[in-house]
């Protein structure tokens, strides 16, 4: 068959709308992740994960036994740039099921957050909405809770994009009352209120160190992340401790564990 | 479509579109099937502007992933901007692609067209012919959308100078349209505004 170039070759049409495509093809990808993984995960032992490795990746492969060592289990979340918020709020809240005390702080912080995001700016009538969303997921802890039920909401597209939403505010809402603090940690010539409605706000951006130090200093909760990279032959853990160069001397043990793989959270849970 | 969607769509119906802030800036959306789907939006022009007193229809499609996903949004009452489309209406507008966040609204969306409307940013062009006229020859390109508000738009301004050069092309049997965006290309130069459409 003769090939014609002039038909092969792409040509710019302006009739067309590209971005229409572009986007479409997006949505594609996005319907094939949400078709192969879940929101949050069954629990995963690392015998199941260290098969994610081929037998030749020596450092991953070392590092999951080093894992394994100190942790039981692994909760994975779905991989759509939202894992960090889900995973934080599938594992925060599982830990609250059974912390009467703990849970009674964090629903009056989250039950005071509205106004404040409300003052800072942020549009009534959607903030009502995702918060009560985000409160009636809250309470699931209360009923009692169980973590099958949670998993059911987290898996639940409404609920636990609606939560994803809510932490994603309160992330923006803390980096812009502490905006002379963060200005500096900024990539590029942006203001912390540009970062946020470009970096934090849109659903599906990833988190960076940034977003975690903010979430952990918004909700006041230590928490620790095991970071997996290709650098030494045991995961470097550290610790977010929110009240760090605070006064009052809580107790920063960490909550729990997040494991950190380049550019995805999952859960980790202790032996 | 998704239950999400609707709900969040009719609220906004109730508590955001009706407001009277909303009709105060000259903005309103209307539903045009019963699902919540599909949806005629219109925004007036900003005062001083060369889209004073024009009305500028748009559609906008509501995703089955709405409010998590932004709504899509184009022109459909034709416009000279350097980020709308001359020819499709599409919109190039950051809060439409990757910087839409689901706390905003229908509300938002056409509040920032209108803000587009009186803030072009032409290094990000969705149209690259009207962006560099804005950038080279600012004063044609205010008189050309100036134009383009009271031919497409209902906008009260008549350019006599302007309207015979289409008349004049239109004798020569050349469709009103296409004259119009031929002479609008090529800064209003009949002779070439003639070999661009021959050619």
């Amino acid at each position: 068959m003769e090939s014609n170039i002039e038909e092969t070759t792409p040509s710019f049409d302006p009739s067309k709308n590209y971005d229409e495509d572009t986007l479409a093809q997006q949505r594609e990808i996005e319907k094939e992740i949400a078709a192969t993984q879940s929101m949050v995960s069954q629990l995963y032992t690392f015998d199941e994960i260290v098969e994610e490795y081929s037998q030749e990746d020596a450092i991953y492969r070392q590092k999951i036994e080093d894992l394994k060592s100190r942790f039981k289990n692994l909760r994975k979340t779905r991989g759509d740039g939202n894992c960090f918020y889900r995973a934080f709020g599938f594992a925060y809240l599982e830990t609250l099921l059974s912390n009467g005390k703990e849970y009674k702080r964090f629903f009056d912080i989250a039950q005071k957050s509205k106004d404040e995001l409300v003052s800072l700016g942020f549009p009534q009538f959607t903030l009502e909405d995702f918060h009560d969303t985000f409160m009636d997921v809250v309470k699931m802890v209360e009923k009692p809770g169980t973590t099958d039920a949670l998993l059911e909401a987290f898996n639940d597209g409404g609920l636990s994009d609606y939560f994803v939403v809510y932490l994603r505010l309160l992330v923006s809402g803390h980096l812009q009352q502490n905006a002379d603090l963060y200005v500096y940690f900024i990539d590029g010539e942006r203001t912390v209120k540009e970062f946020c409605s470009q970096e934090v706000e849109p659903m599906g951006k990833e988190s960076d160190h940034i977003h975690i130090v903010s979430l952990t200093k918004a909700l006041q909760v230590p928490i620790c992340v095991e970071y997996m990279d290709r650098e030494g032959d045991k995961c470097n853990s550290f610790t977010f401790n929110p009240f760090e160069g605070s006064a009052d001397a809580a107790d920063a043990t960490p909550v729990f564990t997040l494991l950190y793989r380049p550019g995805h959270y999952d859960i980790l849970y202790p032996l | 479509m998704a239950n999400i969607a609707e709900q969040r769509i009719k609220r906004e119906f109730k508590e955001v579109v009706r407001s009277d802030e909303v009709a105060a800036c000259n903005i309103k959306v209307e539903l045009v099937n019963d699902n919540f789907t599909e949806l005629r939006g219109e925004i007036g022009g900003p005062p001083d502007t060369a889209y004073e007193g024009g009305k500028f229809k748009l559609e906008i499609n509501i995703p089955e992933t709405y409010p998590f996903n932004p709504p899509q949004v184009k022109f459909v009452t034709k416009i000279w901007h350097p980020n709308i489309s001359s020819v499709t209406g599409a919109i190039c507008l950051d809060i439409l692609k990757d910087q839409w966040a689901a706390a905003m609204t229908l509300r938002t969306v056409l509040l920032s067209l209108q803000a587009l409307l009186a803030a072009a940013e032409p290094d990000d062009p969705q149209d690259a012919v009207v962006a560099q006229q804005y950038k080279e020859n600012n004063a044609i390109f205010q008189r050309t959308a100036r134009h383009w508000t009271t031919a497409y738009a209902g906008g009260p301004n008549t350019d006599t100078e302007l309207e015979e050069k289409i008349t004049s092309m239109k004798n020569m049997g050349f469709d009103e349209h296409k004259a119009r965006v031929a002479l609008s290309t090529k800064d209003w130069d009949v002779t070439r505004a003639a070999e661009y459409l021959i050619s």
